[in-house]
């Protein structure tokens, strides 16, 4: 016999997301799902934008890696608190895993949850984990064909980060290809060009962050009010 | 090689719609896949083969069937379909939409046998 279904496959993951995003918003928090390839610099750019929002603003992260507590190591110093995720044989985070974490942290300790997920641009951009915004980096050595070979991410993206633009000078690398292919994918993208090396762009980023933050949340400061 | 987590969570839906339905072996199961959730049907296949393996629906035939992107233009209304790397409306030229069709993975059909049906087979 044949059963007539219509069923929605990540429904489960789905739901859950949706909490996420619940248990995010009555937190105060606002939560970021940054992607990127192996290497784009998303750890190196956590250890420099976790301090430079202290003490006014403070962040709890979540790290997706296959392997190792390394990248947690590295942020845990700016962090209040941290949480590696082993995802062993998964290329992406899940809701669920997120969920999970969610229950062993004291969220109300801060104001941003950064979530570095596991280094692809594919799957992880399928997995909806309750974020709020989607961040997605390029890097710079990652050439300029990136976002018209995985051009779903970019898509989905919130915000691109081209990161190492420290390197623009050293590599061929050209930037009007990348924002002509962008255009072609999502009018609306800010794109900014970041150094977390030499500082460039962090100014601008804290800035979406924290307005960000006001819209999804509201301007209610957790701690001492920013001037 | 999200098809694994796709297959995982596919497999979990198809048990519970067998349950439901008393079905004792699963032959065919039938997907919608969009074609904005980038599933490669080799690695969809393979991802399957290994879900399965030891249940009720192990030999079962994967049919996958392939959803076309559908988009509407948010400053014109114009429907259109978008290729994977250009949603650029055909009317004003800009890439601002939302998405109608192609972005979801559905369970459409289970074939199998229930226990009367199995019964039958077997004398
Ligand atoms: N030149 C340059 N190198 C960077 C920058 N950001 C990160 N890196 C380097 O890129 C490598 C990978 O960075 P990491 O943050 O671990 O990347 P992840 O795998 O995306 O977390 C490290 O050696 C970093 O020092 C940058 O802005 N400029
Ligand atoms: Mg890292
Ligand atoms: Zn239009």
């Amino acid at each position: 016999m044949k059963v007539n279904v219509i069923k929605n496959v990540l429904q489960a993951n789905d739901i859950i997301a949706a909490k996420n995003r619940k248990v995010f918003k009555e937190a105060g928090l606002l939560g970021i799902n940054i992607i990127s390839s192996p290497g784009s610099g998303k750890t190196t750019l956590l250890e420099k934008t976790i301090p430079t929002l202290m003490p006014e603003q403070k962040s709890i992260v979540l790290v997706g890696d296959l392997e190792t507590t390394r990248d947690a190591d590295r942020v845990a110093p700016y962090a209040e608190e941290v949480v590696q995720i082993n995802t062993g044989m998964s290329c992406h985070l899940y809701a669920n895993q997120i969920a999970e974490s969610l229950t062993e942290l004291e969220l109300n300790k801060a104001d941003f949850l950064f979530i570095e997920n596991v280094g692809n641009m594919v799957c992880p951009g399928e997995f909806d984990l309750g974020e709020n915004v989607k961040v997605i980096l390029l890097s710079i050595p990652e050439g300029d064909d990136k976002v018209a070979k995985y051009p779903t991410i970019f898509r989905a993206a919130d915000m691109v980060l081209l990161t190492k633009i420290d390197l623009l000078g050293v590599l061929n690398f050209d930037l009007d290809r990348v924002m002509e292919d962008l255009r072609k994918l999502n009018e609306n993208v800010p794109v900014i060009k970041m150094s977390s090396l030499a500082g460039e762009g962090m100014e601008e980023w804290l800035g979406w962050l924290k307005e960000q933050r006001n819209k999804s949340i509201g301007n209610q400061a957790k701690f001492i009010t920013p001037e | 090689m999200h098809e694994m987590s796709i297959a995982s969570a596919l497999m979990d839906q198809i048990m519970e719609t067998a349950k439901l339905n008393n079905l004792v072996k699963v032959e065919e199961v039938e997907i919608q896949a969009g074609l904005l959730k980038q599933v490669v049907p080799d690695v969809m296949q393979a991802a399957f083969e290994a879900v399965i393996s030891g249940t009720i629906v192990e030999g079962a035939r994967l049919k996958i069937i392939e959803v076309k992107a559908e988009a509407r233009c948010l400053s014109c209304g114009q429907v259109f379909e978008p290729k994977v790397d250009n949603f650029l409306c055909s009317v004003c030229n800009k890439a601002d939409v939302e998405i109608i069709k192609g972005n979801e993975i559905i369970l459409k059909s289970l074939t199998g046998k229930n226990l009367e049906e199995e019964d039958k087979n077997e004398s």
